[in-house]
């Protein structure tokens, strides 16, 4: 029961994401950078850390799949990106689930979403005058801090601070 | 068994994430955008480079089928090569004969030479031209190069002819430079030679002696052979030994002459030479 609902929170929370990410995503982009925040991502880096490497990369499929459905362009781009990004997040997995604490979870969010960014914009920008350095530097690490950055809202979120006491030891 | 599954177990998110990367990278190549041609490109490249690789790594089987197939190759092309070279030859042959018969002014038969002896006393080749071609008995018989000899026997369809190397022949010669005449003879064994020729004559090797017009079966001129050695027989005549110009060896096409002797002349010759008896 309690598998199930958690399934099933996370199935709502991504859909709910990816309208956001779909919807009111220009609100927090940088136009002048050309970069924005990746939701989807920092929810699929918290399934990949907290469920493991399969979870993670079966929510990341399909979370990617749906994306490239609702963007109805490049069809396999987010799938795969999303799959590659969750699935080395299950690598920050830990019995004390440390990685979802504090600012050991940006460190997965950055190494994830920089793994995932450099595989989505390496794609994107297939066949187009820009060198790899510039693509790193002007979108992949760009777009990975940005969304590292927007995920410190995990911190403050209230249950990860009971996480952050589990770790600690607190009671 | 066990092992498998344990093995099988152990790599599981491996395998989910190889399943899904696959889907992933199926709907990603489904695409027809800039970006996925060049990526198609790319792979392309990357498999042409992999493969090219490995194809230097030789494959025992492969190199034995393909050297059968090599060795067959080889064989059908020596064979080809062969006949291309025979063609390039009779080719050669048959334009000189060809050029020969136009240049020669005279009624000529074509024909090919069946069967062949060069080693006896009296050797004679057989000929693929007959009575149907017109060949008959004491037509002379040449090539471009000079005299083969004279038919002997016909058929409808086949002729046998005498040809230098034959002890019964004997040709009345000219030498072409000192116009000296004198008889062609065949010693049985290997040496053509010209007798009758006295001592004080001006022969000398490399003369080259053609059909005289004292000849009532060959048409005058047509050369013989070449003086290749000169001596003293006995205390009245030379000794000429003399080389053909045709390459009995390799002969191979030969021309019937349509010439036929005169007969009014054969006729008071014999008569002459009956009454002198």
């Amino acid at each position: 029961m309690n598998f199930k609902y958690g399934i099933l929170k996370n199935v709502l929370l991504l859909v709910l994401l990816l309208l956001i990410q779909k919807t009111f995503i220009n609100i927090l982009s940088l136009s002048s950078l050309n970069i924005s925040p990746d939701f989807v991502m920092i929810m699929l880096v918290y399934i990949g850390v907290k469920e493991g490497k399969i979870s993670g990369s079966i929510y990341g499929f399909l979370a990617g799949l749906t994306a490239d459905f609702l963007s109805g362009t490049f069809i396999g781009l987010s799938a795969i990106t999303y799959t590659i990004a969750s699935f080395l997040a299950g690598f920050f997995k830990s019995e004390n689930e440390k990685f979802l604490a504090g600012y050991f979870f940006l460190i997965s969010v950055f190494a994830s979403s920089f793994a995932g960014n450099f595989i989505y914009f390496w794609i994107y920008f297939q066949g187009a005058p820009i060198s790899l350095p510039e693509v790193i530097i002007k979108y992949v690490l760009t777009s990975s801090a940005y969304t590292t950055l927007i995920s410190l809202v995990y911190i403050v979120f209230p249950r990860k601070k009971k996480i952050e006491r589990s770790f600690l030891g607190e009671t | 068994m066990k092992r498998i599954g344990q093995f099988i177990l152990g790599v599981k998110e491996y395998l989910i994430l190889t399943v899904l990367l696959i889907f992933s990278l199926a709907f990603l190549f489904s695409n027809d955008n800039t970006q996925i041609r060049f990526l198609r490109a790319v792979a392309v490249g990357m498999f042409g480079t992999v493969q090219s690789g490995l194809s230097s790594i030789p494959n025992v089987f492969d190199l034995q089928q393909e050297n059968k197939l090599l060795r067959e190759t080889n064989i059908r092309l020596s064979n080809e090569v062969s006949n291309l070279k025979e063609a390039k030859l009779e080719n050669i042959r048959l334009t000189r004969l060809l050029n020969f018969k136009e240049f020669s002014g005279m009624g000529l038969v074509s024909a090919n030479i069946v069967n062949k002896s060069i080693i006896q006393t009296r050797n004679t080749i057989t000929l693929n031209a007959g009575e149907i071609d017109s060949v008959f008995v004491n037509m002379p018989v040449i090539t471009d190069a000079g005299l083969v000899g004279r038919v002997v026997s016909t058929s409808r369809n086949f002729s046998i002819a005498q040809i230098l190397f034959n002890k019964d022949m004997r040709i009345t010669v000219k030498s072409q430079r000192s116009r000296i005449d004198g008889i062609l003879t065949y010693d049985g064994v290997s040496t053509l030679s010209v007798i009758n020729i006295q001592k004080s004559a001006d022969i000398i090797p490399g003369d080259v002696f053609i059909t005289s017009e004292y000849s009532n079966l060959y048409p005058s001129g047509i050369p013989i052979g070449t003086v290749v050695e000169t001596g003293n027989l006995d205390n009245l005549f030379m000794k000429i030994i003399v080389v053909p110009l045709v390459d009995f060896a390799s002969l191979e096409n030969v021309f019937v002459v349509k010439y036929i002797q005169n007969k009014e002349r054969y006729a008071l010759e014999k008569t002459f030479q009956a009454g002198k008896k």
